[in-house]
């Protein structure tokens, strides 16, 4: 088996006296879709961060792809590059169009000429389904297109891995599956993909992996079925017995 | 950018709606003062009518009204004063713009670069403009320097207290733009720029694409106001002797002693270029307006 695509290794991190990541390892293997999940506050966020160095950790390594991208000699912006990251609250670029949303990074990181980055961006907006709205403004667009807009934008890097930051949470529940269709296809198409998210339908259907991270611990992990069904801690039983009841009654 | 030539249908009706009656006093005002400069300046001798005289004899007019009568004699070298103060305040508010940009991101995204833009900026709002024009008219050696350079105060260009003015407003205006700026960057949800950072744009690369054509867009309200008091504050630089409008005026008035009258056709000639500025500074507003977002402020 060749190397992982990415391995953390005693990913540490704090917040001042708060330490809201303790010693967390895991590896992912290329064409992983993991869907990390946990209360609010357990540090999830704080993980996918210091993934592509948004936070710099404070202890341990992350390797991408055999390298060690966690060190002050991997230049951040070169690791973005090859990191994309989906947010929850979106963020498009406002004054742009969704094109041109896709575009930025394409002509101003990577280079790309005008229509090279054009030709590019249409065939990502297509992927997500919006070729149609390649012309409009995030403004003008529902949450779930906005958000598809987000993962083109991150996808048109061509990244080696997908960070997903509760891709859904601020959506309305019924804009939620058209992003979470985009998603399923994105992990069957065999794209590396580390996923927050509350989206249980997502994580059995979808996810090779689920770690589940409490109080900054990465608690426990397994494959879905195995965690759903069987899991060897309780503390995980019982968060999964209550975020299924929730989705459930429709309150996430 | 895309968002440049779109145009809503309610622009087009609100367009419509401002010309007629406006549209006319519009180029009335602006094209006799611009006829007036061309007639003064550019016109080889002999052509149009005597530089600095009335297009019309106001001899003719004192039956009609002895009031537009005076008007007519002294606007020639009100036009005059006009170009003075629309050069002063056109110039400043540029070069004001491109120091008050990196000023205010310097304030908003720098570290020790954020304690020297806020220096700059308490220092220069904190203190009155007239001041600091004497200080570099009368205080500093500036005036003998640039009457040093050549061609200063030979032919179209002006002389060295016109250049002091310049620098003046230019460093008083970048500070207040700086200021717009400030606020208008701030305004900007910080998550766009953090997610240009995470496709792996440099900080000022992210500021420069993401923040910053935002920001403007947003600071432009607050802008209009700082070119429509710049437009009047720029009377101060009377008291570095620099001929502009309200200088013309004053000088005029010692001899004669009208100064009612030619307050009054003063204040009005700035009146007319204000209601200029702050439509053109509407339209620009209503010109690159984010589609889908809000509404723009019409005047």
């Amino acid at each position: 088996m060749s190397d992982p695509l990415l391995r953390i290794e005693h990913l540490q991190k704090s917040y001042g006296d708060e330490e809201v990541l303790k010693d967390i390892s895991f590896e992912m293997d290329e064409g992983d879709a993991d869907v990390l999940i946990g209360p609010s506050g357990s540090g999830k966020s704080t993980l996918l961060r210091c993934i592509n160095r948004l936070t710099e950790p404070d202890g341990g390594d992350i390797y991408l792809d055999g390298e060690l991208t966690s060190g002050p000699d991997y230049d951040v912006n070169d690791l973005r590059r090859e990191v994309g990251m989906v947010f929850q609250d979106i963020n498009l670029f406002a004054h742009l169009t969704a094109m041109e949303n896709v575009t930025l990074g394409l002509k101003r990181v990577l280079g790309m000429g005008e229509e090279a980055a054009e030709a590019k961006a249409m065939a990502q907006l297509e992927q997500v389904g919006l070729e149609n709205k390649a012309e409009s403004y995030p403004a003008e667009l529902s949450g779930g297109q906005q958000q598809r807009v987000g993962i083109a934008r991150a996808l048109a890097m061509d990244p080696k891995l997908m960070l997903f930051d509760e891709p859904t949470s601020s959506l309305d529940p019924e804009l939620t599956g058209e992003v979470v269709t985009v998603m399923k296809n994105l992990a069957a198409e065999g794209m590396t993909m580390l996923v927050v998210t509350h989206e249980m339908g997502f994580a059995r259907s979808a996810a090779t992996q689920m770690l589940f991270l409490e109080g900054g611990y990465l608690v426990e992990q397994g494959p879905p079925g195995q965690l759903f069904d069987d899991p060897e801690k309780e503390r995980t039983r019982e968060f999964l017995r209550r975020i299924t009841e929730a989705e459930a009654e429709g309150t996430i | 950018m895309a968002t440049v030539g779109r145009e809503s249908g309610e622009t087009v009706i609100a367009v419509g709606r401002r010309t007629g009656a406006a549209v006319i006093l519009y180029l009335a005002f602006w094209g006799w003062l611009v006829s007036r400069w061309v007639n003064d300046w550019v016109l080889p001798a002999g052509w149009g009518v005597q530089p600095g005289t009335p297009y019309i004899d106001p001899a003719t007019l004192e039956p009609i009204s002895s009031q537009l009568a005076f008007a007519v004699e002294f606007l020639p070298a009100l036009a005059a004063g006009a170009y003075m103060t629309l050069i002063l305040t056109i110039v400043s508010i540029a070069l004001g713009f491109v120091i008050a940009v990196p000023v205010s991101v310097a304030r908003v995204y720098g570290r020790w670069t954020a304690w020297l833009s806020l220096g700059f900026t308490e220092l220069i709002r904190g203190t009155p403009l007239l001041a600091q024009l004497f200080v570099l008219y009368y205080g500093l050696p500036l005036a003998t320097e640039i009457r040093m350079l050549p061609f200063v105060g030979t032919g179209p260009i002006p002389g060295q207290a016109f250049w002091v003015a310049i620098i003046g407003f230019t460093i008083n205006s970048a500070a207040y733009q700086a200021e717009y700026i400030r606020s208008a960057l701030l305004s900007v949800d910080r998550g766009q720029l953090v997610a240009g950072r995470s496709l792996g744009l440099s900080q000022i690369d992210a500021i420069r694409y993401v923040v910053l054509p935002q920001a403007l867009r947003y600071a432009i309200p607050g802008w209009s106001n700082e070119l429509v008091y710049l437009i009047k504050y720029s009377s101060l630089a009377a008291f570095i002797t620099v001929p502009e409008l309200f200088e013309v005026a004053r000088t005029i008035a010692s001899q004669n002693f009208k100064y009612t009258a030619l307050f009054t056709l003063v204040g009005l000639m700035y009146l007319a270029i204000i209601i200029t500025a702050s439509n053109v500074m509407t339209a620009v507003e209503e010109r690159v307006h984010i589609p889908g977002l809000g509404q723009t402020g019409t005047r």
